[in-house]
C-alpha cells in the first residue's frame, strides 16, 4: 500500500535548546540558515508525500506563519497538542486529518530523503510498520536497538551502556491502525511515548526496522547549531545559489566588492555585509542579517535579522533573532567548560549564545561558553561571561 | 483568484449544487459569479457583485439542466461588469466556458477570432476558449475533440470547464491552475478547490497539469494531451479544506496580522541598500515630481495620508484626497503627479478619480497590490506593495506593506541627506513587529473594554493616520462606535463624546514635542474619566496618565507608525473575536469595492 501522507510533530520546546526556544520550538531553530523542519518537509517532499499534517503546540504561532497552508506544492495541515504529552500523544492529535497509512517522522531533526525513501520501500513490501534505523556511536542520547533478521528485537530509550550501535532515526511508516494501538498504550508518567507504542506493535507483530544512511543531524544543546551548520554546510544543503565553490548567496543580498566570503558560507535574503568584512568559512547569515564594515565573524550562525556593527569579531558564537552587537563585540571564541543549571558540559566548541532580541553596545566581549538569554541589555565594554538571564541589564 | 464549480447528475439540484459551490469559493475573493446549465439549450446567469446578487438575479429566472459550471470572478481582464462575468458564450450561444487563470496569448486569439467574423462581449481573456471551440465544431469535430482542440492553442494558465447544448457532459482541462474532482453516487462535481463540494461527497481526484476530464452522470474520465487515459487514484478529504488555508488560525484577518513580517520583507526585497543608503524602485526613482495629489479610499486613504506626510518632510507639495470626492469635485492639477492607492487596484472610486486626472493631463500612478489590476494597466506607473493575497475583507498586512511601499516612494524620488537610518529602520520593521505578535498584550486589553460604549483613537503627526486606521478596523470588524482623531482636534469639539465608558487610545511614540503635546490632550481625556491606552515605545512618560499600555519597539518615527498599528490591530481582532463577529466577512461590508 503506497503511503502519501507524513506526520510531523513539531509540538515540543526542546527544553535542552534553552534560550534560544524562547519564542519558537526546536524545529524553527536554524540548520545553517534555514528551520531545521524545512529539512523535515523538503525529505517528505523528495519521498513524493502531497499531504503533511504538522502537529504543533509550543509557539506554534512561528511554524505556522513560518510555512502558511502549503509547502513547495503540498497541503500543510495543522493540528494542535495543547499539552505535551509525549509523541504518541502528540501523534494522536493527528487522527482525523489522517485517512490511511502514514509517515510520522520528527520535525527537530535534519534529515535526508533517503532515510524516508528507504522506510516507505520496507513498509509497501512487507505491509508491516517500519523505522528507520541508523547506525550511530551516540546512542545513549537517542532509542538503542537490536535487530533479528530486520525486525526490532529490542528497543532501549537512552541506554546507560555502551553495548549499542544502532538508533531509531525517528521516522516511522504505520497503518492508520497505530491510533488504536496508541490508544491502548498505557502511559508512563503522564506521557503517551511513541515508542511504548512500537513496543506494543512487537508485542502484537512484526515492527521492520529498516538499516539506512543519509544526512541525519540533530542538536541537543545550543552550541549543537554549530556543529549542523557545519554538517549541512559540507554537504551543501543549501537553497541559494553558488557564487564560488562552497559560497553560498542569496541573490536579493548585498554584498560589498571588498568583503570576502570564506567558503564554505551561506549568506541569506535581503543579508548587507559590509566593506571589508569577512564572513566564513563555515558561517551562515539567515535573512536579513548585517555584518558591519570590517567585522569578521567565522564558525557562527547568526540567525534572522542579527545587527552586526563594523569591527566586530565573532568565532564559534550561535545569534537568535533580531540581535544587535554594537560596534566592536569580540566573541573570540573557542572551548569551554559550559554550564547549565547543575550540569557542566566539558570542554564545548563554543564562543557565546546570544539568543532572540539581545542588545550589546559597543565594545563588549564574551568570554567562551557564554550564555545570554533573551531580551538582555549588555552595557558598553562589558567583559560577559557565564550565563546572563533573560531580561537581564549588565553594565560595567 | 478565481472559483470554477461544477456538477452532472443532480438532475433539479444542479442550480442549487452550484450556487451553493459558488458560496464555499467566495473566501477566494469575488466581484461577480455566474452559472450555465446545459440541457437542450445553454442558459447562462451572471452578475457582478456578490453571490447574492447572483441569487437575487435567479429568483426571476426559470433555468435547468443536467449539467452546469459556475464560476466565481476576481478581475484581472477587464472591471468586474455583468458582461464580464463568467461563464462566456461562443457566437451561436451553445457553448458556455468558465476559467481561472490568465490566458497569456489571448490578444493573438482573439485578433485572429474577429477577423475571422467572432463578435465579443467581454473584455475577458476567457472568451476566446469559447469562440475556438465553435470554430472547431464548424470544422466538424465531435464535442470532445473540439474542445481538446481549443486547449491546444491555450498558452498561460488555466482550469477550464465548458458545457454544451443538448450533452449532459462537462469537459475540463488543468494547466498551472488548481482543479479537483469529487466522486458522489451518480453525480460529480469539479471545483477550485474541494470546499466547494465538499458537502456532497469526499472523494475526491486531484488532476494534474496537462490532463483532461469528462464528466457525465454515468461516470468520469480523466486522459491526458494524447487522449490516453490516465489513471487515477482517489483520495478520501477528512479535514475541512477551508481551515488549511488559514494555516489553524481561527481566521484569515489573526493570520495576516502574522503575515505582516513576511510581507514586508517582500516589500522591501532587492529594493533597499543599506550600506550605500540607496533605494531602487526601477523607472519611479526618475519620476521626480514637483508635486503629488494622493487619491484613495478607506484604509488606502490612511495610507495615503501619510504617504503625503512623508514627502511633504522631504519637501514636496503634497495632498491626499478621498478618491470619491476627487471623482466628482477634482482641484487644480497643476503638474503634479496624481498617486492612486488601492490595494485590489480594482476600487472603482479610486479609478474613477485617476481617469479623472488623466482626463486633465495628468500624469498617474498607482500603488496596488494587485498586478495586472486596471489600475495598474491604466496608470502611466505602478508600484507594488507585494503583500500576497489578503483575504480578510478588513485590510490588515497589505496596509503594513503599503506603508512601507511609500517609504520607498518617497526615498527614491525625493533627494534626502542621507537614508541609510530610515532603511535600517525599514529593514527592521519585520522584527520590530515580530516582538509585537511575540509579546502583545493586546488580547487583555481587549478584554477589559470589550463593552465599552465607544472607542476614540488619537494620534499627531505621523500617528493621525494611525490613529483613524485604528478606529476603521474598530468599526469595521465590531461594529462598534469608533472615531480617530488628530490628538489636537480632540478639544474642538470630540471632547464632549468623552466619558468612563469610552477608552481613549493614545498613540505616542519619541519623546519630542510630538510626544508632549499629544500626552497634554491625554490628560484632557484623563480629567474627564476616560480610559486612556496608551501606545508607546516608552520614550515618553505618557504611561503615567495610561490605564493600560501596549508596548512597541522604539524605532525611526517613520517606522513607528507600523508597529503601533499592529498592536491596535491586534486590539481590534481582539474585541471582535470576543463579540463573536464575522471577522473575515463583516456585515455590509466587501474585500474590494468595485461600485462608485
Amino acid at each position: 500500500m503506497s503511503i502519501d501522507t507524513a506526520v510531523v510533530l513539531a509540538a515540543g520546546e526542546g527544553t535542552r535548546l534553552r534560550p534560544l526556544t524562547r519564542n519558537r520550538p526546536k524545529p524553527m531553530l536554524p540548520a545553517a540558515n534555514r528551520p531545521i523542519i524545512e529539512y523535515v518537509f523538503d525529505a517528505l517532499v523528495a519521498a513524493d508525500v502531497t499531504q503533511i499534517v504538522v502537529v504543533v503546540g509550543y509557539k506554534r504561532d512561528r511554524v505556522r506563519d513560518h510555512f502558511g497552508p502549503t509547502y513547495k506544492g503540498v497541503d500543510l495541515t495543522y493540528v494542535t497538542q495543547h499539552k505535551q504529552l509525549g509523541s504518541g500523544h502528540a501523534l494522536r492529535q493527528a487522527r482525523t486529518a489522517v485517512d490511511g497509512p502514514t509517515l510520522v517522522v520528527n520535525g527537530d531533526r535534519v534529515i535526508d530523503s533517503n532515510i524516508v525513501r528507504d522506510v516507505v520501500e520496507e513498509f509497501e513490501r512487507t505491509n508491516e510498520p517500519a523505522m528507520a534505523v541508523l547506525e550511530r556511536p551516540e546512542t545513549s542520547q537517542y532509542g538503542a536497538i537490536v535487530l533479528h533478521d530486520g525486525d526490532v528485537s529490542e528497543l532501549v530509550e537512552k541506554p546507560d551502556t555502551d553495548e549499542y550501535r544502532l538508533i531509531n532515526a525517528g521516522v516511522y511508516a504505520f497503518e492508520s491502525s497505530v491510533f488504536e494501538t496508541i490508544d491502548e498504550t498505557e502511559r508512563s508518567d503522564g506521557e503517551l511515548a511513541l515508542t511504548d507504542t512500537i513496543g506494543r506493535l512487537m508485542d502484537d507483530g512484526r515492527v521492520r526496522g529498516v538499516r539506512t544512511e543519509g544526512m541525519w543531524v540533530d542538536a541537543t544543546y545550543p552550541w549543537d547549531l554549530l556543529t549542523v551548520a557545519d554538517e549541512v554546510l559540507a554537504r551543501g544543503h543549501v537553497d541559494e545559489p553558488a557564487q564560488s565553490e562552497a559560497v553560498w548567496v542569496d541573490p536579493a543580498a548585498n554584498v560589498h566588492d571588498s568583503a570576502v566570503l570564506q567558503g564554505p558560507v551561506v549568506v541569506g535574503p535581503d543579508c548587507e555585509v559590509g566593506p571589508g568584512s569577512v564572513v566564513g568559512p563555515n558561517t551562515a547569515l539567515g535573512q536579513n542579517v548585517t555584518v558591519g564594515a570590517n567585522a569578521t565573524v567565522q564558525s557562527s550562525v547568526l540567525d534572522t535579522d542579527t545587527r552586526v556593527a563594523p569591527g566586530s569579531t565573532l568565532v564559534d558564537a550561535v545569534t537568535g533573532q533580531d540581535v544587535t552587537l554594537g560596534a566592536g563585540t569580540v566573541v573570540p571564541g573557542g572551548r569551554a567548560d559550559v554550564r547549565i543549571g547543575h550540569q557542566v558540559f566539558e570542554d564545548q566548541r563554543l564562543g557565546a549564545v546570544i539568543a532572540d532580541r539581545v542588545t550589546a553596545d559597543g565594545d563588549a566581549s564574551f568570554a567562551p561558553g557564554t550564555l545570554v538569554g533573551p531580551r538582555a541589555h549588555i552595557g558598553t565594554s562589558v567583559r560577559a561571561s557565564g550565563t546572563v538571564t533573560e531580561g537581564a541589564e549588565v553594565i560595567r | 483568484m478565481c472559483g470554477i464549480i461544477g456538477c452532472v447528475g443532480r438532475e433539479d439540484e444542479t442550480l442549487d449544487v452550484l450556487v451553493h459551490g459558488l458560496s464555499k469559493l467566495e473566501y477566494r475573493g469575488y466581484d461577480s459569479a455566474g452559472v450555465a446549465l446545459s440541457g437542450d439549450r445553454v442558459d447562462v446567469c451572471k452578475k457582478s457583485g456578490k453571490i447574492a446578487d447572483l441569487r437575487g438575479a435567479l429568483e426571476s429566472r426559470e433555468i435547468g439542466g443536467a449539467a452546469g459550471i459556475g464560476h466565481t470572478r476576481w478581475s484581472t481582464h477587464g472591471p468586474p461588469t455583468d458582461a464580464n462575468a463568467h461563464p462566456h458564450l461562443d457566437c451561436t450561444g451553445d457553448v458556455a466556458v468558465v476559467h481561472n487563470g490568465i490566458i497569456e496569448n489571448y490578444q493573438s486569439l482573439r485578433d485572429e477570432l474577429v477577423s475571422a467574423g467572432h463578435s465579443f462581449q467581454s473584455d475577458t481573456d476567457t472568451e476566446v476558449v469559447p469562440h475556438l471551440i465553435e470554430d472547431a465544431l464548424a470544422d466538424g469535430a465531435d464535442h470532445e475533440a473540439a474542445v481538446r482542440e481549443a486547449i491546444a492553442q491555450l498558452e498561460g494558465s488555466y482550469a477550464v470547464a465548458v458545457v454544451l447544448s443538448g450533452d449532459d457532459t462537462i469537459y475540463a482541462a488543468r494547466n498551472d491552475s488548481p482543479l479537483v474532482l469529487g466522486l458522489g453516487e451518480d453525480a460529480y462535481y469539479l471545483a477550485s478547490d474541494v470546499p466547494a463540494f465538499r458537502d456532497h461527497t469526499d472523494q475526491v481526484i486531484y488532476l494534474a497539469d496537462g490532463e483532461f476530464a469528462t464528466l457525465h452522470a454515468d461516470g468520469w474520465h480523466v486522459s491526458d494531451v494524447d487522449g490516453d487515459e490516465v489513471e487515477k487514484t482517489v483520495d478520501t478529504v477528512e479535514w475541512d479544506p477551508e481551515e488549511t488555508g488559514k494555516s489553524g488560525y481561527d481566521h484569515f484577518m489573526l493570520k495576516e496580522i502574522h503575515e505582516q513580517p513576511r510581507a514586508i520583507r517582500q516589500c522591501l526585497r532587492g529594493r533597499v541598500d543599506e550600506l550605500t543608503g540607496s533605494v531602487d524602485i526601477g523607472d519611479l526613482g526618475d519620476l521626480s515630481p514637483t508635486g503629488v495629489q494622493f487619491v484613495a479610499c478607506g484604509t488606502s486613504y490612511h495610507a495615503a495620508l501619510y504617504g503625503a506626510q512623508l514627502l511633504r518632510d522631504a519637501g514636496i507639495p503634497a495632498q491626499t484626497f478621498l478618491a470619491s470626492e476627487y471623482a466628482t469635485a477634482p482641484p487644480p492639477i497643476g503638474d503634479a503627479l496624481v498617486v492612486g492607492v488601492t490595494q485590489s487596484g480594482e476600487t472603482a472610486d479610486t479609478l474613477s478619480a485617476l481617469r479623472e486626472a488623466r482626463k486633465r493631463g495628468a500624469r498617474t500612478m498607482t500603488v496596488t497590490n494587485t498586478v495586472g489590476s486596471t489600475a495598474a494597466r491604466e496608470c502611466d506607473h505602478a508600484l507594488y506593495i507585494r503583500a500576497g493575497p489578503e483575504i480578510g475583507v478588513a485590510a490588515s498586512k497589505t496596509f503594513a506593506s503599503q506603508l512601507t511601499a511609500l517609504n520607498l516612494f518617497s526615498l527614491g524620488t525625493t533627494r534626502t541627506s542621507d537614508s541609510r537610518e530610515i532603511i535600517g529602520a525599514l529593514r527592521d520593521l519585520p522584527s520590530n513587529i515580530q516582538a509585537i505578535l511575540d509579546e502583545s498584550n493586546a488580547e487583555a486589553v481587549a478584554e477589559t473594554y470589550v463593552d465599552s460604549g465607544a472607542y476614540f483613537f488619537i494620534g499627531r503627526g505621523l500617528q493621525y493616520p494611525v490613529a483613524l486606521e485604528g478606529a476603521l478596523k474598530m468599526k469595521e470588524i465590531t461594529y462598534k462606535h469608533a472615531e480617530g482623531f488628530a490628538a489636537g482636534e480632540l478639544k474642538h469639539g470630540p471632547l464632549a463624546l468623552v466619558t468612563d465608558d469610552t477608552p481613549v487610545f493614545a498613540v505616542v511614540t519619541g519623546d519630542g514635542e510630538m510626544a508632549r503635546k499629544t500626552i497634554g490632550n491625554v490628560k484632557e481625556v484623563e480629567a474627564r474619566d476616560a480610559p486612556v491606552v496608551a501606545v508607546t515605545d516608552g520614550q515618553s512618560d505618557v504611561e503615567r496618565y495610561a490605564d493600560a499600555v501596549l508596548e512597541v519597539p522604539e524605532t525611526h518615527p517613520q517606522a513607528a507608525a507600523m508597529l503601533a498599528n499592529v498592536q491596535l490591530q491586534l486590539v481590534s481582532y481582539h474585541v471582535a473575536d470576543k463579540l463573536g463577529r464575522s471577522i473575515d466577512k463583516p456585515r455590509n461590508l466587501a474585500k474590494s469595492v468595485t461600485v462608485e
